[in-house]
């Protein structure tokens, strides 16, 4: 904590105790709490750094008429100042805790009627139990009761809150007791057991104790509580308790679980009530442990596609059977019947990934299931299943759109590749149906566009599916509605990306040719370059570039059809009013250039590139938006890159280390590391850079550079100054001393307008600063007739001199900060405080009758 | 009777109608028998395995021989597509009655119906085959013509002079007015908002209530709203004229039409739709004129060509009354209703009669053309396919749902044109008349028995069908339905001195009952009581007198009793008149009392009383009196 945050703090804590003053907003309190949780977090001890803040709880607990919301934070502040082990001891030594956290005492009061406190006092808790002494304070506090009745509180908040905080005692201190256990840890991503082992190496049989204690008592109430038909929203909420321990549980805490509530589980299923059919398969799914268990729980998941689509994905195993009367009868109410078949949709895919002797049917016959689905839904054909039940899948888009998403996660299936026909035959139904909504659509494509990169062997698909889906695709980009022509045309261009294996071996091509022939892509999207909407000419130009990617990689020389595509895509970049599109055009010329190796032999592709780039670089640095600007900076990057490749001083400014970020974007540390450039360079290296520079020059990138560093958007301005202080590195640094004549006579125009007028000032301070600082010595004033802060026309300067005037290194810590570092400061936040204080104070004194005149500005 | 639809499926056997001589057409082989026995040269010609009549086509009329035309008063008209048949009943059948329509059903039907004249009479065909239709020759066809049915009761198009005849029995109506029929019925047109002035007909008495739903929509397009809270209450409701294709959603086909058209325009080739000349066709022109634009099609040029396209965009235009609020509204700005108004104004949009004259100078290509008729038989659309057909650039798309698409192309075989079928039908579907039905209640519902099944071709969706609790009264072809419910009630007028003379006797609360005499006058269905006309007084006579004759003795009539006599108060009222042994029986209507002293039975009936006393009169009219104290006297 800062010094100044230090010495407001108690007057701060002063306005929250007053329970009369006034807080400048709702989110004060939680900005206030955010705060300390990152100090809390960061480490020390606050308490000692700020006793104040024992005043204040002290104060506000003390006093009953305090606000609620400033009790809840003070609830929530004393769990956070008690979460370290120091801090713990200095409040229980002043019985700071039993006073907070006694809920009877706020009953007594009346104030644990609000929902505001109950939350606090939770999650006060939560707080504070991050070690086995809290957790021996929870339990010799009996917090056990009242946080199981807060479980059922009709405050969804609270209540919500309540079974985090089971949820949290149960996992957090589960290690503790898991002394006799094959030590096997279930989830091995649980992080959390992982920390609490390291941060609570020595835990005592106290600890233990009370934390078979709190289990003890919590799967007790489980146990008693899932009853069925009685009290659904405790049973709803315990089955959520319950999916998100079982997940992330480790062994004895998750035998001890199941141990205890299995059998109440299996009566919940058997009586099947409609509304916790669903919580209780996330229950199921997350329970699975042993091959029994799992199979099992994958059967019930199977059942309803089982029932619909009458594939025997079940086998001949009757275990199911017992469910399948009553799931017959949820599936033929339409709105059940649409939600299980999503939750078994969902977990599907999973299912196909399990061990083939958990499952009960191969893969294939799932995807099978699930194709059948898909035409049921479109109404296309029949099923031998249950037809009451299919009829309320007619024409769900709901259904259609949680089958295609599980379509795509299926291709990764084991053996599934064989289906690709059927899958394509399918989709491509899907794809002409005109009742298919935008949604379902784009997400056909994407399925094709996943089948397609797992089955690189595209042999297996019909040339009649491939002409099918030409003339789908050549309809679809005419669609009347914006969102389907997008998807279209970004398909073409996600399918482009998609490299896969014809006939001939050795012979890759990209699945777009492949599957929808050479001559029909690039005219389609052409086309789509006029679409009235900007959406779908960005998606074209992006499409445009990934079919072209691989014809520049090898270096092929352009067609006169691409000449013409670059000529319309820098005619969008200089009319097109919408920003979508420019920005895609140069993301076109970014790829493009990306492409193209510099071993490359020169083609007409490397001359129309060079051609280009000037321009683009022009347009795009002046253009409106300001993603288009930072994209151009990234071609710049590029050139720049490519420029001083052969350089051994050059360092890539994408290799330079991020800023840590911080709430509230307070000062950061220098956003790069310099590069040192150490002892001289030889005269061949100096020629070489200055070569390079020069050519850079009049690409136009060092104009670029120069218009992004006076850029009003932070991070165009950002993004240059850091490829300005590399170039700066590389061809003179400051490190070298003075600068070495021939790259000093590499020079740029300054324009007289807009960017080089900002440029010249800041050079024009600099050069009166320094002169001011001369005049302090000899006393005369000299004026520079060169200067070209005076000049009204356009001015030749040295480049390197440019580099080395503009303060560059200052500017970046000052384009480093967050735009709102000052605003959203802790400093700000306390001084708001005090001054919403003072103004409420201030109106409080004020007299009868005097108007208060508030600027809205 | 409820409508005169005509059949025009059976146009499709016979040969497309070329305003242009064609020579494809010209040279199609004639059918010969596979034996060689049978040979119909002339009249029969062969394309591509299919067999075609080639002569005028001809239409199928409605059934009549279950019934004679001579005696149907009252014709109803639902639409303008539901009167093409007109000429074939009131012409040349002995029809006196009168046919009730709209105003836009009246107009614009007359253009459909001069439209399919002057394409039949402007080339017309010399010879009339028949000998294909002999039984014994019509069974060795190939089919589909062997199927046909009732072939000889299959006509040529009407004439002008016809038309213009049945027409003229047309009487206008508006929505919601009310036409008497001789009294009997009354009969009120709603809009159903399927088409221009397009109606479903309320047929009720003062206490039975028919409606009867033909073609219907729930969509937002041109016409106004489906008035559908005036359909409570049917004691029956006649449901047809449901959407032909019930899983083509109309806004998808919309979506198809637009895609598909700008794919063909864009590739360089010309689109083709044939339609009829109203309705669909102006929700089509408004889609386009949105379309257009965004698709970048602003330079491509538009046609509509039909012997009445002007006078049918005209008439979309000045039917303002009849057209849904928002176009309404348009008319006060004022603006046209219809933007294919702004269209012409562009010359986006050109019409012509016919593609000879001023088209053939003016045409340019690629373009899009709108023109008739759908079954691809006749009219200008013939020519276009001749002319367009062997490019694959080129497309048609079908829109109306009346007509097979592969059969309609069938004598175009082999076809390079592609052939897009996005059928547009905005009728009701099954899903939107089952909540119909359930929001208007009607006690019986009737409709084709094709409703109570899922369609043929596909069996397996048991959505698309009716199914109601209770379930509907099925009809078929030819079938005579007895309607579930009778009239029952009639409304008698009764004049002002008779009522003036009745005393009502309040037997429940709120209804109250009075006799009365009087005579019953009925007129053209209207019943009136009148009063009993008095004797007029004899006239005094110069003659001998006779024997006076005594004036026939009126007697009052006797009064009518009503009410219960309560069991316990009866016996109570029996005791306190010394009789107190009675044995009580009850029965299924009622008890009887056994009076065993007095050796008499009391027969206590819910409509009756008996008293059975053998030679007691004093005790008879004793008990009698007693039973009239409980039951009132009017």
């Amino acid at each position: 904590m800062d010094r100044e945050c230090v010495s407001l703090l108690p007057s701060v804590c002063e306005v929250l105790a007053d329970s009369g003053r006034s807080l400048p907003d709702d989110t004060s309190l939680e900005k206030l709490l955010d705060w300390f949780t990152w100090l809390t977090k960061a480490g020390g001890s606050q308490l000692e750094a700020c006793p104040c803040l024992l005043e204040f709880i002290f104060a506000v607990v003390g006093n009953t008429a305090s606000d609620p919301g400033v009790l809840s934070f003070a609830l929530k502040l004393t769990g956070l100042l008690a979460a370290t082990v120091d801090g713990f001891r200095m409040l229980q030594e002043r019985s700071v805790l039993d006073l907070v956290f006694n809920h009877q005492r706020w009953q007594e009061a009346g104030l644990w009627e609000d929902p505001c406190l109950r939350i606090g006092w939770i999650q006060g808790l939560k707080n504070m139990l991050q070690h086995p002494k809290a957790l021996g304070f929870f339990v010799k506090s009996d917090f056990i009761d009242p946080l199981l009745q807060l479980q059922t509180d009709s405050s969804l908040f609270v209540a919500s809150a309540a079974n985090q905080m089971l949820a949290h005692i149960l996992l957090f201190f589960q290690r503790v007791s898991s002394a006799g256990c094959n030590g096997v840890n279930k989830n091995k991503d649980d992080r959390r057991t992982q920390t609490s082992i390291t941060e609570h190496p020595a835990a005592t049989v106290d600890t233990i104790a009370e934390y078979t204690a709190v289990l003890v008592a919590i799967t007790e109430y489980l146990k008693e509580s899932l009853v069925p038909k009685e009290n659904l929203h405790q049973s709803l909420q315990i089955l959520k308790l319950l999916s998100m321990l079982l997940a992330q549980a480790g062994p004895p805490l998750w035998d001890k679980l199941l141990q205890t509530v299995g059998d109440s589980l299996e009566e919940l299923v058997t009586v099947s009530c409609s509304q916790l059919t669903l919580p209780l398969m996330d229950v199921i799914l997350a329970a699975h442990s042993d091959t029994v268990h799992t199979a099992r729980a994958v059967r019930i998941l199977l059942l309803p596609l089982d029932i619909i689509t009458g594939k025997t994905l079940l086998g001949t195993n009757t275990t199911a059977d017992e469910h399948r009367f009553s799931m017959v009868e949820q599936l033929k109410s339409k709105t059940s019947c649409i939600s299980i078949i999503c939750a078994c949709l969902t977990n599907t895919p999973q299912i196909t990934l399990m061990p083939p002797d958990v499952l009960p049917c191969p893969p294939d016959l799932i995807v099978t299931a699930v194709l059948s689905l898909l035409r049921i839904c479109s109404g296309i054909s029949s099923s031998a299943g249950c037809s009451e039940a299919c009829r309320n899948l007619i024409g769900s888009g709901k259904v259609q759109k949680c089958a295609l998403e599980a379509l795509t996660a299926l291709n990764n299936s084991p053996g599934v590749k064989e289906k690709i026909n059927d899958v394509f035959t399918v989709l491509i139904h899907y794809l002409d149906n005109p009742d298919s909504d935008p949604t379902v659509l784009h997400k056909s494509y994407q399925v094709l566009v996943k089948w397609t990169s797992v089955c690189t062997d595209l042999s297996f698909i019909t040339d009649q599916l491939k002409q099918d889906l030409v003339e789908v695709v050549k309809k679809r980009v005419c669609d009347m509605r914006w969102e389907v022509r997008d998807s279209t045309v970004e398909f073409l261009g996600h399918l482009a990306g998609v490299h896969v294996f014809l006939k001939s071996p050795g012979e890759v091509r990209d699945a777009c040719q492949a599957l929808l022939g050479g001559c029909c892509t690039t005219p389609l999207l052409r086309e789509a370059l006029q679409d009235t909407e900007s959406y779908v000419r960005a998606s074209a130009i992006s499409a445009l570039a990934k079919t072209q990617a691989r014809s520049w990689q090898q270096g092929e020389g352009l067609s006169q059809e691409e000449t013409e595509i670059v000529s319309r895509l820098l005619e969008i970049l200089s009319q097109d009013t919408e920003g979508f599109s420019r920005r895609a055009v140069v993301r076109y010329f970014i790829a493009w250039f990306s492409s193209c190796s510099s071993n490359s032999p020169p083609s007409s592709s490397t001359s129309l590139q060079m051609q280009c780039v000037r321009s683009v670089l022009s347009q795009g640095s002046a253009d409106l938006d300001w993603e288009v600007k930072v994209h151009t900076l990234e071609l710049a990057e590029l050139l720049l890159d490519e420029a001083f490749s052969a350089h051994r001083g050059y360092r890539k400014c994408s290799d330079t280390h991020q800023a840590p970020s911080h709430p509230y974007g307070v000062v950061s540390d220098r956003a790069y590391t310099p590069h040192t450039h150490t002892g001289s360079r030889t005269k061949g290296v100096e020629s070489d850079l200055a070569r390079v520079l020069n050519s850079l020059v009049e690409q136009g990138v060092f104009s670029a550079l120069l218009s992004g560093l006076v850029d009003c958007d932070r991070p165009v301005g950002l993004k240059a100054c850091r490829l300005l202080i590399t170039l700066r590195d590389t061809v003179c640094p400051l490190s070298l001393g003075a600068l070495d004549a021939t790259t000093a006579t590499v020079s740029c125009e300054l324009p007289s307008w807009s960017w080089g007028q900002e440029i010249r000032k800041i050079l024009g301070k600099r050069k009166s600063d320094e002169a001011r600082g001369q005049r302090s010595f000899s006393g005369a004033e000299e004026v520079d007739s060169e200067d070209c802060s005076v000049m009204q026309e356009a001015c030749s300067v040295s480049v390197c001199e440019v580099l080395r005037s503009l303060s560059l290194d200052e500017r970046l810590d000052v384009l480093t900060q967050s735009s709102d570092h000052v605003h959203n400061s802790p400093l700000s936040l306390l001084q708001d405080i005090l001054t919403a204080s003072a103004a409420h104070t201030h109106s409080d004194t004020q007299q009868a009758g005097q108007e208060v005149i508030v600027d809205c500005y | 009777m409820l409508d005169c639809g005509l059949d025009t499926t059976s146009v499709l056997n016979f040969l497309p109608l070329p305003l242009v001589h064609s020579p494809r057409l010209s040279k199609l082989p004639g059918w010969v028998s596979k034996d060689g026995t049978l040979n119909l040269e002339k009249e029969l010609k062969e394309c591509t395995g299919r067999v075609f009549v080639d002569s005028q086509p001809e239409f199928c009329l409605p059934e009549r021989e279950l019934l004679d035309l001579s005696t149907i008063d009252v014709i109803l008209i639902s639409n303008y597509h539901c009167m093409m048949a007109l000429p074939y009943i009131t012409e040349h059948t002995g029809f006196t009655g009168t046919v009730y329509a709209t105003e836009p059903t009246l107009q614009i039907g007359r253009l459909l119906m001069e439209e399919l004249v002057n394409f039949m009479e402007r080339v017309p065909k010399a010879q009339s085959a028949t000998c294909w239709k002999n039984k014994e020759i019509q069974r060795l066809l190939p089919g589909p013509l062997k199927d046909a049915v009732d072939v000889w009761t299959w006509k040529r198009c009407y004439s002008m002079q016809e038309v213009n005849s049945a027409l003229s029995k047309v009487q206008l109506v508006g929505y919601s007015q009310k036409v008497e029929l001789f009294g009997a019925v009354q009969v009120s047109p709603l809009s159903s908002g399927y088409s221009l002035g397009s109606s479903n007909w309320i047929i009720q008495s003062h206490h039975e209530k028919v409606s009867y739903v033909s073609g219907s929509s729930l969509l937002t397009t041109h016409p106004q709203p489906m008035d559908q809270s005036s359909l409570k209450n049917s004691d029956v409701l006649i449901l047809t004229g449901l959407t032909q294709m019930p899983t083509a959603n109309p806004d998808g086909m919309l979506g198809e039409f637009c895609s598909n058209l700008a794919m063909t325009i864009r590739a360089g080739g010309n689109v083709l739709v044939p339609c009829y000349s109203s309705g669909v066709i102006y929700d089509l022109l408004e889609c386009l004129y949105q379309f257009i634009e965004s698709a970048n099609l602003g330079t491509t040029p538009f046609y509509f060509i039909s012997p009445v396209a002007n006078s049918s965009l005209e008439f979309s235009q000045i039917f303002a009354e009849w057209l849904c609020h928002n176009k309404q509204s348009k008319v006060y700005l004022p603006e046209p209703p219809f933007p294919h108004a702004e269209l012409i104004q562009t010359n986006k949009l050109k019409h012509y009669p016919s593609i000879h004259g001023d088209f053939s100078s003016e045409f340019r290509q690629p373009c899009v053309v709108f023109t008739g008729h759908p079954s691809l038989r006749f009219g200008d659309v013939v020519h276009f396919m001749e002319l367009w057909g062997k490019s694959s650039l080129n497309t048609i798309i079908f829109t109306e749902p009346d007509f097979s698409y592969l059969d309609a192309l069938a004598p175009y075989q082999p076809l390079a044109m592609k052939c897009v079928y996005c059928p547009i039908d905005t009728r009701l579907n099954f899903h939107q008349v089952s909540k119909l039905l359930k929001e208007v209640q009607p006690l019986h519902v009737v409709c084709p028995e094709q409703y109570t099944q899922p369609p043929l071709t596909q069996s397996h969706r048991s959505d698309l069908m009716l199914e109601l609790q209770p379930p509907p009264m099925p009809y078929r072809r030819c079938s005579v339905l007895n309607l579930p419910f009778r009239r029952r009630y009639e409304r008698v007028y009764i004049l002002p001195e008779l009522a003036n003379s009745l005393v009502p006797s309040e037997i429940k609360p709120g209804i109250s009952l009075a006799t009365v005499s009087a005579v019953l006058h009925s007129k053209d269905n209207k019943h009136t009581l009148q009063s009993v006309p008095k004797p007029p007084p004899m006239p005094p006579s110069k003659k001998r007198k006779r024997v006076i004759e005594e004036p026939p003795v009126v007697l009052a009539p006797k009064p009518l009793l009503s009410g219960a006599v309560p069991l316990e108060a009866f016996l109570s009222t029996l005791q306190k008149h010394g009789i107190t042994e009675v044995k009580v029986e009850e029965t299924a209507d009622g008890h009887i009392l056994h009076l065993q002293a007095e050796d008499t039975l009391i027969q206590l009936e819910e409509d009756g009383t008996h008293i059975v006393c053998d030679n007691n009169e004093p005790l008879r009219t004793t008990l009698r009196d007693l039973v009239l104290r409980f039951l009132q006297k009017l």
